[in-house]
């Protein structure tokens, strides 16, 4: 008999747990219900600030196709959401009254936008209803009201500096709108950069079109727009930021109540093991935004370290693609076949590369140290440790800033802003654990212009015809011999008789030599 | 009297046209037999051939001209222009020789030779059944011989064991190409068509080196600003988009297919679909668009290390190409030879057809061949899948069709074999390959894993290898059979455009060498085997037609004449058609017209064991070509014009990394895996990515670059990994003879 699975929520990572389990579903060997809450099959969450600005369509945002899986066997249920987990008997209750028998469950819940403490928003943290302009950004119907907001040429308010608030605020500026971003603390993105990677982007940011309002506590948002909308963001200092959209943009949270509400163990997310298991639990799992992986055991020396969820998807489905192979052995064979599975590896520090056009930034890892703080590079440096090393440029008045810190030449820490090359090679280097070369500034170079081969002047000895193999000095001594065409060079040597390419070289050569004549 | 010949280049597959003149008189085509047996004397110790490597170079006896041609346009590279030295160089083998107990080869005469490998074939069969004798072929064979080749492999030898070395370079592309469009010819269209493009998309191709004369096609596309060349090394080609010619996308090895969803997504989200074309033209859109969905720039930005702002710029130049003169997305090796190259060939197709190219007026996809006859090479049988006209050999209707044209029992053809690794992985093993006839083939240092395919082949109970040089396969055989070479022989290819191409004869072959057609016919008559095998090119040609007519690859209206005239004939060409320079113009070769798009996505890869050594680097592996050799160099490596440039393998390696290992200029290094080990000088570049490193595969032995890499393969294509492997390097001090090719002769 097929093993029933279900998952809870139909967000990226779910429908990368579907596509994965497909293949069992065909073979029968798995019966899959997915079960979301919104109408819609997964779309790209990643990219509802480009659909609020128009640069992408709603149909090009969709990950899954309902009518395509429910053709190939599963079963999808949109527009509903699972009210209850009743472990005891194995089986979910729906908001519809219906109830599903699952084998195996698993949690793809994800997580919802954090609403901060204002006046004028309702605070309760798991249903805010949001007042006539102010949205979260999180779905198709907050892209639709941004997308109002940015088409009318609008004045938009973002609130909170971080990576997600930030690209909406340039894909909105670059777009037509008029865009505030209001965040706490000196710089935007907080503690992800530092201070100067954190001022050059401040001022990429302006040189942009936006505006940035830095140090400042939001209190309230005020309702004076004709229809009782949102008209502005209210600050400690007493001062307002007038708008017509208020985009809140403060980070979000795990979904965890209703694993919470059927006893499972949570922390900031709900807490699974190394491979992916409620605590204490066999039959539940949990993937993505939902999950927090850190095992019951306390001397784990791999969960020491971790951090709770990442909140970026390239986890998430890297989660859904092992947990669709794990699921795929429970449910074809014997357990032993299962624990066979390698565990998945333990997740970097996050990579943030921003998204936007013409301008570029990625950061990774701890960037707080600074090249001087000598405590801060030598703490951690025992037992034959490398220390801490800091490789620095700052070109602020190019919008240019990097800055790697490394231990033993791997990076712990980067900062890259308006270098792109740059940045992709970092954020690889990072990626892999692997060493930089010695020559930190080699990195920087990749966005020079003298990375091109020059065209410069080949010496006697270079290569001038490549398909022929035929050097200059051997084209000089057929001219010196005679030959005054590229014709006849090309008869007497082959030189320019492959791609042709070289006849400029050719006739300058021959050129030269006949000024050199006549000029004797 | 001077007598001349208008052929074309032995070498690669865009098959530049050139003039050979002879000073000699043509003799007459040697007679097939029977042969003056030789006399006991005549069995020379190895020593006496030796003396005959140092004698005075003769004369070459031919001289070579380009000859104006519309892809070469009168260009050849410096291959081309050295090509006749190998007519009678002095290691060219003119007898059968036969390996003694004491391993060393002695020349035996040509019906010793025939008994021999009939008697071979009798015995495998008899002791193991007929799937035990196998058959590897060749992509620089003529369509005349691939086509007997098959026929002589499936009824003759009554094997289902018979691939060639196609599979390492063409089957990713032609398995990608099958799926989309429903048939594969390299470029669908004249290499003309490039001359006028706005815009044109290289991925894993290095042209400049590998055909410099294709490299006239690119200059208006470079005068344009658009070419656009995806390769981790800065390469010659690469370097062309310098100076505002374009655009180098410089990504990880083995990510380009992660790097063409990505330039895919943008086509997709900034709506630069070609929308009326997808929906008149092609099934399967939704899927791929939702399946590039998560592939946004600056993620694979991350994934590849190509900056998100050069993946939107490509996709917009494309797309604006292909609104102006054309647009082109082109792939080669480099993006094929990988586990996933099906699959990377689907991708660049898909982006080709997001954006309406192919079947277009102006624009188009296409995948550069790369042996002489890499295209027609894998039209007509010789492919473990294959019958002629590129029919599926499970077919029953092309089964029947080609049966009957064969005048045998349907039944006598047997199923499909195995593809090449495959098959190289069988060679001496229970139920595997006991006896393999070897053609126009080096597998022992262009296959991957080359040390395992060396030991098959001394696994065996009896190798045959038709060659004209002591190559390094050869140096393993029990009977190596010498055959013609280019200038010596009547026959037909097909280049990389789909566009059939004569090949004549301009002078007379050694007297004891022998044409595979004349090999196969002596053979299948000592065989008593069913059918016909004509020793005449022509004869043979007549018959590939009529095999192929109705196929998908139909010659069946092209004959000698016709190509004697100087006409262009593209196939397919139906009798009573004039061919098809542009294929797709109206529709594609699905049964409802249309082409298909096919969902593709990066698979997992393996990430490198740790290895024992500290001094040792981690790096991955790249191979390809150098402009002075050809494939596993068996050729090129005996120019002396062509050895004298480039002597041996170096590694190509970056200063950084070099310095990090304490590697310098000219010192040798040490690049080995669990497969094996590689030693060689090292060659400081800054044009290859520091975490990279490149070498050719040109070269044997100690300088074997596919002693490192993978023989695990493409699940649709059988393609092998020949250019994402992981190596350690590392600086070595070692004592070694430079001469690589001496050694070998002398071995």
């Amino acid at each position: 008999m097929s093993e029933q699975i279900v998952i809870v929520g139909f967000g990226p990572v779910a429908a990368r747990l579907v596509d994965e389990l497909l293949p069992a579903v065909r073979s029968g060997m798995v019966a899959l219900t997915v079960v979301g809450d919104e109408a819609e099959a997964a779309y790209n969450r990643v990219l509802v600030a480009d659909l609020g600005v128009g640069r992408t369509t709603a149909e090009a945002l969709a990950l899954s196709d309902a009518a395509a899986l429910a053709a190939d066997g599963v079963d999808v249920r949109l527009g509903v959401r699972v009210r209850r987990v009743d472990r005891a008997r194995q089986q979910v209750l729906l908001s519809n009254g219906a109830a599903a028998h699952y084998d195996r469950l698993v949690f793809a819940t994800g997580s919802r936008p954090v609403i901060p403490n204002l006046t004028g928003i309702n605070p309760d943290p798991t249903s805010p209803v949001l007042p006539a302009g102010v949205t979260a950004l999180r779905d198709l119907r907050d892209a639709e009201a941004l997308r109002r907001a940015v088409d009318g040429g609008k004045r938009v308010v973002v609130l909170g500096g971080g990576v997600l608030g930030l690209e909406t605020a340039l894909a909105a500026a670059e777009e037509g709108a008029t865009v505030t971003v209001v965040h706490n603390g000196p710089h935007p993105l907080g503690r992800n950069i530092d201070r100067g990677g954190g001022a050059v982007l401040a001022a990429s940011l302006r040189r942009c079109g936006v505006r940035v309002a830095g140090n400042a506590r939001s209190t309230g948002v005020e309702h004076n727009a004709p229809d009782g909308g949102f008209s502005a963001l209210l600050l400690d200092d007493g001062s307002a930021i007038d708008g017509d959209l208020l985009v809140i943009s403060c980070g979000v949270r795990p979904r965890t109540e209703l694993a919470e509400g059927c006893g499972l163990s949570t922390s900031a997310g709900i807490l699974v093991d190394h491979k992916l298991r409620a605590h204490h639990e066999p039959h539940i799992f949990a993937i993505g935004d939902c999950a927090e992986v850190r095992c019951p055991d306390p001397d784990c020396t791999r969960c020491r370290s971790a951090k709770g969820p990442s909140g970026l998807v390239g986890p998430g489905w890297r989660q859904a693609e092992w947990l669709a192979e794990y699921l795929g052995r429970l449910a074809s064979a014997v357990q032993e076949d299962a624990d066979l599975l390698p565990e998945l590896p333990a997740e970097q520090a996050g990579v943030i590369v921003l998204k936007a056009r013409g301008m570029n930034m990625a950061v990774a890892g701890d960037n707080s140290a600074e090249p001087w703080d000598e405590d801060v590079l030598a703490a951690g440096a025992v037992n034959g440790r490398p220390r801490l090393q800091i490789a620095q440029w700052a070109d602020p008045e190019h919008g240019r800033y990097v800055k790697m810190t490394t231990r033993g030449g791997v990076l712990e820490g980067l900062v890259a802003v308006g270098m792109p090359r740059t940045a992709a090679e970092l954020v690889g280097l990072f990626e892999r654990g692997a060493e930089l070369p010695a020559d930190r500034s080699l990195l920087l170079r990749l966005d020079g212009p003298d990375q091109l081969p020059g065209s410069g002047p080949a010496s006697p000895e270079g290569t001038v015809c490549r398909c022929a193999g035929v050097s200059g000095a051997t084209i000089q001594g057929a001219v010196e011999d005679g030959c005054a065409t590229v014709a006849e060079v090309s008869k007497v040597t082959r030189a320019g008789t492959g791609c042709g390419g070289c006849h400029e070289d050719i006739k300058g050569l021959i050129e030269k030599h006949f000024q050199a004549v006549s000029a004797a | 009297m001077t007598k001349s010949a208008d052929t074309h280049c032995p070498y690669c597959a865009l098959q530049c046209a050139m003039t050979l003149t002879s000073s000699q008189d043509l003799a007459p085509a040697p007679e097939p037999g029977p042969d003056p047996v030789p006399a006991p004397m005549a069995a020379k110790p190895p020593a006496a051939r030796q003396s005959a490597v140092n004698s005075p170079v003769p004369e070459v006896p031919l001289t070579v001209q380009g000859r104006d041609f519309p892809t070469n346009r009168g260009g050849l590279c410096r291959k081309g222009w050295t090509s006749p030295t190998l007519l009678n160089h002095a290691g060219r083998i003119t007898e059968p020789l036969l390996k003694g107990g004491d391993g060393v080869h002695r020349p035996i005469s040509w019906e010793q030779a025939l008994d021999l490998a009939a008697s071979a074939v009798r015995d495998a069969r008899a002791r193991y059944g007929a799937d035990a004798v196998g058959v590897f072929g060749g992509g620089g064979l003529t369509n005349e011989k691939a086509y007997m080749l098959g026929k002589f492999a499936r009824l003759a030898l009554g094997t289902s064991r018979i691939d060639y070395n196609g599979r390492f370079c063409m089957s990713s592309a032609a398995a990608a190409g099958m799926r989309a469009f429903g048939v594969d010819r390299g470029l669908p269209f004249p290499l003309e068509a490039l001359d006028t493009a706005s815009t044109i998309l290289m991925l894993g191709s290095n042209v400049a080196e590998t055909m410099p004369p294709f490299v006239q096609h690119l200059k208006g596309t470079r005068d344009a600003g658009g070419l656009i060349v995806v390769d981790p090394r800065r390469s010659a080609t690469a370097a062309f988009t310098a100076d505002g010619g374009g655009i180098h996308l410089q990504p990880l090895p083995g990510t380009d297919l992660a790097l063409l969803l990505g330039i895919s997504h943008v086509v997709i989200h900034e709506k630069l679909v070609d929308t009326a074309y997808l929906q008149e033209r092609t099934s399967g859109y939704s899927a791929v668009a939702r399946s590039v969905n998560s592939f946004w720039p600056e993620r694979v930005q991350s994934l590849t290390g190509v900056p998100a702002d050069l993946i939107r710029e490509t996709a917009r130049r494309l797309a604006a190409g292909a609104r102006q003169g054309g647009s082109y997305i082109l792939t080669g090796r480099g993006a094929e030879q990988h586990v996933d190259g099906t699959d990377t060939a689907t991708a660049a197709i898909n982006l080709s057809l997001l954006l309406g190219l192919p079947g277009s007026a102006r624009s188009g996809y296409g995948t550069l061949t790369g042996q002489g006859n890499g295209q027609g090479g894998r039209e007509h049988g010789q492919k473990a899948d294959q019958l002629p006209g590129y029919r599926k050999i499970t077919d029953p209707a092309a089964r029947a069709h080609v049966a009957g044209v064969w005048g045998v029992p349907e039944e006598l053809i047997p199923g499909p074999g195995l593809p090449a690794v495959q098959l190289l992985k069988s060679l001496g093993k229970p139920d595997g390959v006991r006896c393999l006839f070897v053609h126009a083939s080096n597998i022992a240092v262009a296959s991957p894993d080359a040390s395992a395919v060396i030991e098959g082949l001394r696994s065996l109970d009896f190798l045959m290898v038709c060659d004209f040089f002591m190559s390094e396969t050869a140096a393993e055989a029990d009977l190596i059979l010498p055959v013609l070479q280019w200038a010596e022989e009547e026959g037909t290819l097909t280049n990389l455009e789909g566009r059939v191409l004569r090949r004549r004869r301009a002078l007379a072959p050694p007297p004891g060498a022998r044409s595979e057609l004349w090999i196969m016919a002596r053979l299948a008559e000592a065989l008593d085997a069913p059918s016909t095998y004509s020793e005449d090119p022509e004869t043979v040609f007549q018959e590939l037609r009529r095999a192929s007519a109705g196929g998908l690859a139909d010659y069946s209206g092209i004959d000698y004449a016709m190509l004697d005239r100087g006409e262009a004939a593209y196939w397919p060409y139906p009798a009573g058609s004039t061919g098809t320079p542009r294929l797709f113009r109206d529709s594609f070769a699905h049964a409802d017209g249309k082409a298909v798009m096919v969902p593709v996505a990066p698979r997992r890869r393996r990430t490198p064991a740790a290895d024992p050594d500290p001094a040792a680097q981690a790096m991955t592996l790249i191979t390809g070509r150098l402009l002075e050799h050809y494939q596993s160099g068996a050729q090129t490596r005996r120019v002396t014009e062509l050895l004298a440039s480039q002597p041996e393998a170096k590694l190509q390696i970056h200063p950084a990394a070099a310095a990090s290992l304490g590697i310098t200029e000219g010192a040798f290094v040490s690049v080995a895996n669990e497969r094996g080990e590689v030693v060689c000088r090292a060659e400081l570049s800054n044009a290859i990515r520091p975490e990279t490193v490149f070498l050719p595969f040109h070269f044997p032995e100690l300088e074997s670059a596919n002693r490192l890499t993978e023989a695990a393969t493409d699940p649709i294509s059988g393609m092998p990994e020949f250019k994402f492997n992981n190596v350690w390097v590392r600086p070595v001090t070692v004592p070694r003879s430079t001469n690589v090719l001496q050694t070998t002769e002398a071995s």
